[in-house]
């Protein structure tokens, strides 16, 4: 009944008066033509003649809408009447939209398979990898809850991994018979309900996928803390030998060694900054502490700053100084890095 | 038949249908094709300016009433002051018929 639509909308676009009075009439032309379409179905004609005769019958839309311009006035809004052009436009354009609804959901469903795939191929396996090597605690699969995640992401990576021929063929199969046998009239909006269906599926599929892998990985990462302690521990052993080292350098006015000890030493501060380690140096998990540690950290990397200046001016009492206020800074951490882990 | 002379007496028409019992639109033209057994053809697009210029006039009134189908018809009964005008249109329809008949009978007669 579009065609019943864009003629009615013809006809009443330019018609004056009330909203509710330009409703009523558009109402009442309504239900004559469907009374005629009727009488003339009734009288053995199909439903596009019936139709087309019944507006034969009415009269020409320009016709109609002159006179009822004449009875009623004429709206002049310029904006009503440009939106109603276009809405007689674009409803004359349905495959426009029927196939710009296709393409939308197509690219949808395209874009979904793809970060599916995508998760399938590299991220869950390494997440599968951490959980092997124990990255991501075990621990967490002590909860039903997690466990069915991380259950579903076994089963999703193997079911992509061994069915793919499978999960390709069987749609393809389905929608070459959908379009070989399917007749009806409502056939593209069948499709679209069906391409609509696959995309909330493959939705469900991806937050559930999302879920799982940020859910699992957030709570197992607290061993990352536990980890990187041996590593941050190490980081300042190496830091306090190098400094240690190049103490020692200037004990024997060695300036020619001095460089590469506090390049050491710059090397292993930088590293020491980086990530969880100030973190895993720290003895409570308290955010001001954690920043404290940090802070103190970047401050050790300022002090060697001064103590490579001092190294390339050759200043044994600038470089003395420069080493004495390292130590102040790196004092505590040091004395952090001896403690137990928490 | 000619739609303009048509044109002139579809406001006549309309009040005599209306002056036997309540009509809507599309029980109007049918009512009109039926009785004049196919003799008017008019676009029937033209009943609807009619009858609302008459119910402006307050000539007729109009009223939606749901049927049970749940389809919704607008009927249109004649008022007092449209049974006046009826009346008076008739009156000078039959005036115009006679005067008209006169003439082409004089006409005819000539000929």
């Amino acid at each position: 009944m579009d065609k019943l639509e864009r003629y009615l909308d013809q006809v009443c676009r330019g018609i004056g008066g009330p909203m509710a009075m330009r409703r009523h009439v558009r109402q009442e032309l309504r239900e004559h033509l469907l009374d005629a379409v009727a009488q003339h179905q009734a009288a053995g004609l199909p439903g596009d003649d019936a139709l087309q005769k019944a507006l034969d019958e009415f009269g020409k839309p320009d016709e109609v809408r002159t006179e009822l311009e004449a009875t009623h006035g004429q709206r002049m809004n310029w904006f009503i009447d440009k939106a109603m052009q276009w809405k007689e436009m674009t409803m004359k354009a349905k495959w426009l939209w029927t196939s710009w609804a296709h393409g939308m959901l197509g690219a949808i469903i395209g874009l979904e398979a793809l970060f599916i795939t995508f998760n399938v191929i590299f991220i869950i396996p390494k997440f599968q990898k951490l959980m092997v090597d124990g990255i991501i605690d075990p621990a967490i699969m002590d909860d039903e809850g997690v466990r069915w995640f991380v259950n579903y992401l076994h089963t999703l990576s193997y079911v992509a991994g061994r069915h793919t021929i499978w999960l390709v063929v069987v749609p393809a199969v389905l929608w070459g018979v959908f379009e070989w046998r399917v007749q009806s009239d409502n056939k593209p909006f069948m499709r679209l309900s069906a391409l609509g269906t696959v995309a909330v599926a493959l939705m469900a599929v991806i937050i559930l996928m999302s879920m799982a892998l940020v859910i699992s990985f957030t709570l197992g990462a607290p061993a990352l803390g536990r980890i990187a302690r041996p590593w941050a521990v190490e980081q300042v052993l190496a830091l306090d030998a190098s400094v240690t080292s190049l103490e020692q350098a200037l004990k024997e006015k060695d300036w020619e060694a001095m460089p590469a000890k506090v390049e050491q030493a710059l090397g292993a501060a930088t590293r020491l900054s980086a990530g969880p380690a100030p973190t895993s140096l720290t003895a409570e998990n308290n955010n001001a502490k954690i920043e404290e540690m940090r802070g103190r950290i970047r401050a050790t990397r300022h002090r060697l700053d001064a103590v490579q200046q001092a190294i390339q001016q050759l200043d044994a009492s600038k470089l003395e100084t420069a080493l004495r206020e390292f130590r102040d800074v790196f004092g505590p951490i040091r004395e952090a890095a001896k403690r137990p882990a928490p | 038949m000619d739609t303009e002379l048509l044109k002139g007496t579809l406001s006549l028409l309309i009040l005599s249908l209306l002056s036997r019992q309540s009509m809507y639109g599309y029980e109007i033209a049918s009512t009109v094709h039926r009785d004049t057994d196919g003799t008017f053809t008019w676009r029937e697009g033209s009943l609807y300016p009619n009858l609302h210029k008459l119910e402006a006039d307050g000539l007729i009134a109009g009223a939606w009433e749901e049927k049970e189908t749940g389809r919704k018809r607008r009927y249109y009964r004649i008022t007092k002051e449209g049974r006046a005008a009826l009346k008076s249109k008739l009156q000078s329809w039959s005036e115009l018929c006679a005067a008209v008949n006169r003439i082409l009978e004089k006409s005819h007669g000539q000929a």
